[in-house]
């Protein structure tokens, strides 16, 4: 009995601990700067205002920001899952000479292990001499090599899960490689296919070294890129502040709920089919 | 081969030749006339800057993967009950770690602000002086608060690859220890720990990878101060190549970075393909 209640206690005590911050950030959001200050802080009583949502994404720029965070994080997802999609395929179904399947996909893995700062001082070079600098193009092409390797080692266990007996039918009916692959193997696997997709939704989304790195203009900036700038200055505005960043997260709590499923095998890169 | 050959394309392009790329420069840009010289690596062990800043990465990654692992296997040991509620408690701690580390800065930000800030303004109420509460602002708290954000945001990852875990354990050595009359705690020793043993070296890893190469949260936070009080070595690194341009030396300290990285994670993959073939 005691072991139970404890076990209660300790679970809501670590509920509070893990939402009440955020639940602080949104507050803060649609306070007036009065009660922003007020001390003792209000946590439930205060007279809820929308100005600040206004003011960031209407009389200021968070809603260009935010108008590219989607358009980059969308089209890198799909460049991601088109490339990784094919090449976890050929991986998962041709046997190729001297246990390259393993090497690839062993070598395709590490390259995620990368620290990103590594790759960042050489890719800035090298899209300042492409003079793609500010621009969506290099951040799209960054964000889908990012996220290659992991629609790769995801879309290859979900085709290893998958019988051969299916699409072997479909070839011998006269289907294309590709053909079988489009009408009869990725159906199969479309609820594998979709969780990797909002996975790199995800990362593309949360991205912040590259974007910091690449990106310096209100034109190409993605909204982690906007929010830290203004956060780093002098004079913050904390309710703008706040705003820009509760509409940052709604999209990633939408998705992270409608994953949770798949979210341990792919947090762990696989290695848990929790 | 055809189906493979867009995505090696990609992964050369934009990962192999930037490393490529980035020896060069390493290699090349510490005089002005772009001679090849060792100078960029040299200069490493003489630089104060970059040994605090390794050793304040160290600092970081060993304090936090420590918290972080005994509360994340703590909570999976007390969740893996069948209680009232599991679905929701598992969807709620999911909120800190999918959270852009842009949002957890500023989250974090007004919850340690010294003025307004929630922390202080609780701990006021319960009577504490705050006067010299500054966290991200004060020299001797700064590193604290960083590392206690970490802990926050990534304590549910450990928490729930560990359950999934534990939950794949079979029941057999569990009943098998009963009838032996182990106590509790000998069954924990002897029979959950090694069987995840595979799921804690896996969590270990990814977040021991994630915590050397700590940036975002950090930057946002502190961006490295006060001074010079939180500055890890992929702070040090982008302040080298984006604010002194130094881009060849700081081409040198990211392979110290990569070389490390690449030593600790062949070390646990080590560990970790011992334990599958004990288990086969």
């Amino acid at each position: 009995m005691i072991s139970r209640v404890f076990r209660y206690v300790a679970l809501v005590a670590a509920l509070v601990f893990a939402l009440a911050p955020v639940y602080w950030m949104l507050t803060i959001s649609l306070k007036t700067e009065v009660d922003q200050f007020a001390s003792p802080p209000p946590w439930l009583v205060f007279s809820p205002t929308l100005e600040h949502y206004y003011d960031a994404f209407i009389s200021r720029a968070f809603g260009q920001y935010l108008v590219t965070s989607a358009i980059v994080a969308v089209a890198s997802t799909l460049c991601a899952l088109v490339i990784g999609t094919l090449a976890a395929y050929a991986l998962a179904r041709f046997q190729l000479p001297w246990n390259l399947n393993r090497k690839l996909s062993l070598w395709i893995l590490s390259t995620r292990m990368f620290p990103a700062i590594v790759t960042a001082v050489p890719l800035f070079l090298m899209m300042r001499d492409l003079r793609l600098l500010n621009t969506r193009t290099a951040l799209i092409v960054i964000y889908t090599a990012f996220n290659l390797p992991f629609v790769v080692w995801m879309m290859h266990g979900f085709f290893a899960d998958l019988p051969r007996d299916l699409e072997e039918a479909a070839l011998v009916d006269g289907d294309s490689r590709l053909g079988a692959l489009v009408r009869v193997v990725l159906p199969l696997v479309s609820p594998g296919l979709a969780a990797t997709a909002v996975f790199c939704l995800i990362v593309s989304w949360n991205e912040f070294l590259f974007a910091l790195v690449l990106t310096q203009t209100d034109a190409a900036m993605t909204l982690p890129v906007g929010i830290a700038g203004r956060v780093t200055q002098y004079e913050i505005k904390w309710g703008v502040m706040s705003a820009a960043a509760s509409v940052a997260m709604v999209p990633i709590l939408v998705f992270a709920l409608a994953l949770q499923k798949y979210l341990v095998r792919g947090l762990s890169l696989g290695a848990v089919k929790g | 081969m055809l189906f493979i050959a867009p995505a090696l394309a990609v992964l050369l392009s934009l990962s192999i030749y930037p490393l490529i790329y980035s020896v060069s420069i390493s290699l090349q840009q510490a005089t002005a006339s772009g001679a090849w010289t060792l100078d960029n690596f040299t200069r490493l062990a003489t630089d104060d800057f970059f040994l605090t800043a390794m050793a304040h990465t160290f600092v970081y990654a060993i304090a936090a993967l420590t918290c972080e692992f005994l509360l994340g296997l703590g909570l999976a040991l007390l969740l893996n009950k069948q209680i009232r509620g599991r679905g929701l408690f598992r969807a709620s701690l999911l909120v800190p770690m999918m959270l852009p580390t842009v949002v957890v800065g500023v989250v974090w930000r007004l919850m340690l602000n010294p003025n307004f800030g929630a922390v202080n303004g609780t701990l006021k109420q319960l009577g504490l002086n705050t006067e010299n509460l500054t966290w991200t602002a004060s020299p001797r708290l700064a590193m604290l608060s960083v590392i206690a954000v970490d802990v926050w945001q990534w304590t549910p990852f450990v928490f729930l690859v560990l359950l999934a875990g534990l939950q794949a354990i079979p029941q057999e050595p569990y009943e098998a220890a009963l009838i032996d009359g182990s106590s509790r705690w000998q069954t924990f020793l002897h029979v959950t720990l090694p069987l995840l043993k595979p799921s804690i070296l896996i969590v270990l890893l990814l977040r021991t990878m994630d915590l050397l190469r700590v940036f975002d949260q950090i930057f946002i936070l502190t961006e490295g101060g006060p001074g010079f009080a939180t500055e890890t070595i992929s702070l040090y690194i982008y302040r080298t190549a984006f604010r002194f341009f130094d881009f060849g030396y700081a081409a040198a300290m990211s392979f110290v970075l990569l070389a490390l990285t690449n030593v600790i994670s062949a070390a646990y993959i080590r560990l970790l393909q011992g334990e599958t073939q004990k288990g086969t």
